[in-house]
């Protein structure tokens, strides 16, 4: 069977199992012998279902991001509490790292009027993310968790998965982040303009009127469309590249640290738990700033 | 493409589902956090940037006013030394007129008391010339022995007057 089959088959049976649950109560005595028989301990691509909500079925790693959610309006409602002109530790801090982060933003942007408009959203995806990646590395995050059964066999289901080892998140932040992107160049240059940066109408009908001037145009306008063409696959690409890079470090961060706790789960993994808490700080960072500059080239008049 | 959501059970209402959790994210870190925070980040820089601004002012003027300052004062230097000089000049002229008119006062009084000196003496003279003639008249009356002789006393005292 192709291993894509596979997964999906083993996402059903969890359900299945979850579904199961209560009915597994009845017959605990039969899931305990199954359990003390063998647990797959497996890391999967996918989040697992924890439970369903009508026809909706939660993941643990949606689980993990409402977690993120409950820690920034923890966060914030405490910031708000502290905010004043003449500033405590904590707004000092804050102050530090939102002037440390719009000097960056000032260097992708060229103007702090820009930066400003731009910091909230990129911010927002940079403390999102940072704090997904982060408490991925928790102790309890992907080991503590309910075993379900099925068929004989008993599947290890944490209750948590960072929120970012699931392509979900990624992939709804990436086309937040692209769309967002797009909507800020319409309101900035306009429809026309930002849609001809993808789709070069201008260039097409600007041939009959320069044809006689310059007859260049029947070649050069004719790649412009294309290049156009190219930057709408480009836009597609930029989705994948986000989500994908995103949920790769993450992952792969996880399956680095389910390995070397599998060889020593004392001591042995403190250096690459460091190691993951910088690459969820540089791929936070990463995340961020591409779509600062996907927000910077796309309210800018010029063409790509 | 479908093996690849199969793979990673990719599904919408998961993706849904995620939005709108970074969409309250967003709006929670926004209103509630970054939102106050920028404002009173700019509320504090815009004092600060009107207070500089309002130290140049007071600064520019106080050098101003400091030139003023300097200024009247040099004009009142000025001012007081013309007015010295004017009063030295008054005061010197005022010194020459009293002088003048002290040496004519004092040569006028001279003058005076020399006049009242002369008629003084003129007349202690006259005086003097009629006592020394009534006493020749008595003593040569004594010595010619009580004669009276008064065409020879006139005489006598014409050439005592002359």
């Amino acid at each position: 069977m192709p291993k894509t089959a596979v997964n999906a088959a083993r996402h059903r049976q969890i359900i299945k199992a979850m579904d199961n649950n209560g009915r597994q109560d009845q017959n605990l005595n039969q899931t305990q012998a199954a359990t003390d028989a063998h647990v797959s301990h497996e890391q999967t691509l996918f989040a697992e279902p924890l439970f369903q909500i009508g026809n909706f079925t939660a993941t643990n790693s949606l689980v993990n991001s409402w977690l993120v959610l409950v820690v920034i309006v923890i966060l914030s409602l405490w910031l708000r509490r502290r905010i004043s002109l003449v500033p405590g530790q904590l707004q000092n801090g804050f102050e530090t790292l939102v002037d440390g982060f719009l000097g960056i933003f000032d260097s992708v942007t060229g103007s702090r009027a820009r930066s400003l408009k731009y910091f909230p959203l990129v911010f927002a995806f940079f403390i999102f993310i940072l704090l997904s990646n982060w408490m991925g590395l928790l102790p309890g995050i992907g080991s503590i968790g309910q075993i379900v059964e099925h068929d004989g066999h008993a599947l290890f289901v944490p209750y948590f998965r960072s929120g970012t080892a699931d392509l979900n998140t990624t992939l709804a932040l990436a086309i937040i982040g692209v769309v967002v992107s797009h909507i800020f160049g319409v309101a900035a240059i306009g429809a026309w303009k930002h849609l001809n940066k993808f789709i070069n109408l201008e260039a097409i009908i600007e041939i009959p009127k320069k044809v006689r001037q310059d007859p260049a145009v029947l070649l050069v306008n004719p790649i412009k469309l294309f290049v156009g063409l190219v930057e709408l696959i480009g836009e597609a690409a930029k989705l994948l590249s986000l989500s994908f890079r995103l949920f790769g470090n993450v992952f792969a961060g996880e399956i680095l640290l389910a390995s070397i706790s599998a060889i020593l789960a004392f001591g042995l993994p403190l250096p690459f738990m460091f190691l993951e808490v910088i690459v969820g700080l540089v791929q936070a960072t990463i995340f961020s700033m591409l779509i600062l500059a996907y927000l910077t080239i796309n309210t800018s008049a010029e063409e790509h | 493409m479908g093996n690849i959501i199969d793979l990673f059970h990719v599904d919408f209402k998961l993706l849904l589902a995620q939005m709108v959790n970074f969409a309250i994210v967003f709006a929670v870190l926004y209103f509630v956090a970054l939102k106050p925070l920028l404002a009173a980040m700019h509320e504090r820089s815009e004092k600060i940037e009107k207070s500089l601004s309002d130290a140049r002012r007071i600064e520019n003027r106080l050098e101003e006013a400091e030139n003023e300052y300097q200024a009247k004062v040099g004009e009142a230097r000025r001012e007081a030394m013309a007015i010295m000089e004017k009063s030295q000049a008054q005061a010197e002229e005022k010194r020459k007129e009293i002088l003048a008119r002290a040496k004519l006062e004092i040569g006028q009084a001279i003058n005076e008391e020399k006049e009242k000196l002369r008629r003084e003496k003129a007349k202690v003279l006259t005086e003097l010339k009629k006592e020394a003639g009534s006493l020749v008249a008595l003593s040569l009356e004594k010595i010619l022995g009580g004669q009276k002789q008064p065409e020879f006393d006139r005489r006598i005292i014409d050439k005592m007057k002359k």
